[in-house]
């Protein structure tokens, strides 16, 4: 049986390449049908705001490749409560549908993979 | 299914010592390196924070780095130095290494 | 033991150090390194072209010495590499750069590479940050 891989996204979505190069590992490992799930933890929420437009900094659309995620097989998307909370971000606004966790969840979630990458 | 977390960066410049703490398991270990090591230091919320983690979680701190920084002689009586060898060794009585980035 | 190790940071970062030691640690106590991979700011690590000062440790050189002198699986990603202007004499070619600078030892792939290591080994473990 595949080895199962959590990746913990960490970064805001415009503070440099580290939000899309942790999206590129989940959506590599998609394409390979491994047991990927992605979660959203610290500034890595205000990846989920909506009204985004990267091109005011000319950058590619980081919200419209997370969209894609299932359609490559990444369907596990979760969300740290405490970190939406604490920036703002209201559960039923954000860009994708995601499982927000608190923190014995986020434990649960920590330990049903094999391995996890905090990015 | 236990965690090592591993952690680098300083708890008092950055967020993801109080993250680590939110998430660490009963069983999860705690590696300080780097920066890290910088927690440990004595009168601070942030060892006061380790102080306080349930006697189920264990504290290593990478001798290296904890020597750099003056703290050799300062760790709380829980916390267990280690080398390299140590490192690996700590790895693998744990069955995933969550490494802060 | 099946270890894989990724390396995240530059090799300025004390992380490249440490992940170069953990490694050595890992070949020393008996265990496998299946591959290393170099990612985001890790693949300056398998630059050529970076000169540390005459007092300093050269920590490129060592990880050079070191994948080499084991023969290891040394990869870096390739889309992280270009980003950041490391590139083989392919790439060079490719994009019309003057020059390429992948260091021996290691060579450029895919992301694929990672997650197929995650499959292979009992343990990943990653390295970054300061």
């Amino acid at each position: 049986m595949a080895r199962s891989l959590l990746i913990v996204s960490r970064q805001a979505p415009w503070s440099g390449p580290h939000a899309r190069e942790a999206l590129d590992m989940a959506l590599a490992g998609g394409a390979y049908d491994l047991p990927i799930a992605l979660l959203f933890l610290d500034d890595g929420v205000f990846q989920l705001q909506r009204g985004q437009q990267p091109g005011a900094l000319e950058q590619k659309d980081l919200g419209a490749n997370l969209q894609a995620l299932p359609l490559f097989g990444v369907e596990s998307l979760y969300a740290c409560r405490h970190s939406l909370q604490t920036r703002g971000l209201a559960e039923d606004t954000l860009l994708l549908p995601v499982q927000v966790l608190d923190a014995p969840g986020l434990r649960e979630l920590l330990d049903a993979h094999d391995e996890v990458v905090t990015i | 299914m236990a965690t090592l977390h591993l952690l680098s960066h300083s708890p008092f410049s950055d967020e993801r010592f109080a993250s680590c703490l939110r998430l660490l398991g009963e069983r999860d270990g705690l590696l300080l390196s780097g920066d890290a090591v910088h927690a440990l230091q004595p009168g601070t919320a942030p060892r006061d924070a380790l102080e306080r983690l349930p006697a189920s979680v264990a504290l290593l701190v990478l001798e290296d780095d904890l020597n750099a920084r003056g703290l050799s002689d300062r760790q709380p009586a829980r916390a267990r130095v280690i080398d390299y060898p140590g490192f690996v060794d700590a790895c693998l009585q744990y069955a995933k290494v969550n490494s802060w980035l | 033991m099946k270890f894989a190790i990724a390396l995240f940071a530059a090799p300025h970062s004390p992380a490249s150090r440490r992940a170069l030691r953990f490694a050595e640690a890992v070949l020393a106590g008996g265990h496998e390194i299946v591959r290393v991979f170099l990612y985001q700011d890790g693949v300056h690590s398998a630059s050529a072209n970076a000169v540390a000062p005459q007092d300093e440790r050269d920590i490129t050189a060592d990880w050079q010495r070191f994948v080499e002198r084991h023969g290891l699986d040394g990869v870096v990603c390739i889309a992280a590499a270009l980003r950041r202007g490391v590139l083989d004499t392919d790439e060079a070619r490719r994009y019309g750069r003057p020059a390429a600078n992948l260091a021996p030892g290691w060579q450029l792939s895919g992301l694929g590479q990672l997650h197929e290591a995650v499959q292979t080994a009992d343990r990943l473990v990653c390295f970054g940050g300061p």
